[in-house]
């Protein structure tokens, strides 16, 4: 049994550092003394997998480290401006409620919504693809060297890389999805898959189509020791 | 991967040992395990839960269910009074293990520490429910 270190599990949002375009951590702290600076009220914005989810998640991970509240919501649709509303209004002065995807909901709610964390006192913080009207906190970008940044920090990278995935995945997937780092991610997660299946189909597998491995003993799975809520999926977004 | 524990605090380690060989478990078994605390270097930890659960594995979306759980606050049941622990729990009928290519389900024993200071510690130990066949890549894609 071998863990796939893209799957979701070790990639999602508040599991892998943020990093900058050139692939060097984030001034986490830095950016929460701008988002002070800002009035507590600011908007991370860059395209589609570039990263706003993670450094969302580590910007409300450093506030929570720092004594204070950050509620988060992740929005897929209009119709969950509702649990944005209640976010906030459950919200008392001083917390900065986290709103992901924030361009799902129109412009009307939005101000609705701005206007509501005015009145409780609590700050917003919200990914975007576009500029929505709200002080920009910081823009994301991605590239290759982001890419092999965030691939080198996956569990047991030296055991995999180099064999099951190489530089030219990385490259390759990159560039065939446009420097979306998320679709990138997906694509090496299936090139992993292949490759040890590959090598069972030329090794062989026992008569009950096990692989002969000793339920997990081996291989790349024993990683899931750690600080924090590894392993925990994000229960508390949406 | 990079963790708080790799900038911080030393590593605690917890050390896990099933009753089954090769962690291989049928249905409605009895899935035991004893465990051993090291490393916490005189931290205090205030409350240690044990679970069972299982949960998926790949792309996209991630789903989870908890099987079994225990928490334990009891000062007199800490570490460093008390550095080993045990617990069982008959499992289930299903989700059974299944090593797919898009999804994967594992099931696993989770120890969580909890230190002061609102820091906490998991321990994650994977084992086998029944005997699924990994999944292969058709002979044209391998």
């Amino acid at each position: 049994m071998v863990s796939n270190p893209f799957s979701t599990r070790f990639t999602r949002p508040g599991r892998i550092e943020p990093l900058d375009e050139a692939g060097r951590p984030v001034d986490v702290e830095g950016l929460l003394e701008r988002l002070r600076d800002l009035g507590g009220t600011a908007a991370i914005v860059g395209p589609h997998g570039s990263g706003k989810s993670t450094l969302l998640a580590s910007l409300a991970e450093a506030i929570e480290r720092r004594g204070g509240q950050s509620p988060r919501i992740r929005l897929r649709s209009w119709r969950d401006g509702l649990a944005a509303w209640r976010a906030i209004s459950q919200s008392v002065a001083g917390e900065t409620v986290c709103i992901d995807s924030w361009e799902c909901i129109g412009p009307a709610t939005r101000i609705l919504l701005r206007l509501a964390a005015q009145l409780s006192g609590c700050g917003l913080l919200v990914t975007s693809h576009r500029r929505v009207g709200m002080p920009e906190l910081t823009r994301c970008g991605t590239s290759a060297s982001l890419l092999r940044a965030i691939v080198r920090n996956l569990p047991h990278y030296p055991d995999w890389h180099g064999t099951l995935i190489c530089e030219a995945d990385i490259e390759a997937a990159f560039a065939n999805h446009g420097g979306n780092l998320r679709e990138s991610l997906y694509t090496l997660y299936d090139r992993f898959e292949e490759g040890p299946r590959r090598i069972r189909a030329v090794v062989g597998t026992g008569p009950d189509g096990h692989d002969g491995s000793d339920g997990g003993h081996h291989g790349i799975h024993e990683f899931a020791d750690g600080f924090s809520y590894a392993g925990a999926p994000e229960r508390n977004l949406g | 991967m990079n963790t708080a524990a790799d900038r911080g605090p030393a590593m605690p380690r917890v050390e896990v040992q099933f009753d089954r060989p090769h962690r291989q478990h049928e249905p409605r078994d009895q899935v035991a395990v004893r465990y051993r605390i090291e490393g916490c270097d005189g931290e205090r930890i205030h409350a240690i839960e044990h679970s069972v659960l299982w949960y998926t594995e790949g792309k996209g979306e991630e789903d989870l269910g908890v099987h079994f759980f225990q928490r334990i606050t009891d000062r007199a049941m800490m570490p460093p009074a008390l550095t080993a622990g045990a617990f069982s729990t008959p499992l289930p009928q299903s989700p059974l293990s299944y090593e797919g290519l898009i999804v994967k389900v594992r099931w696993c024993v989770r120890v969580r520490l909890f230190f002061d200071g609102s820091r906490d510690f998991v321990s994650e130990h994977v084992f086998v429910l029944g005997r699924i066949p990994p999944a292969r890549l058709s002979e044209s894609r391998a």
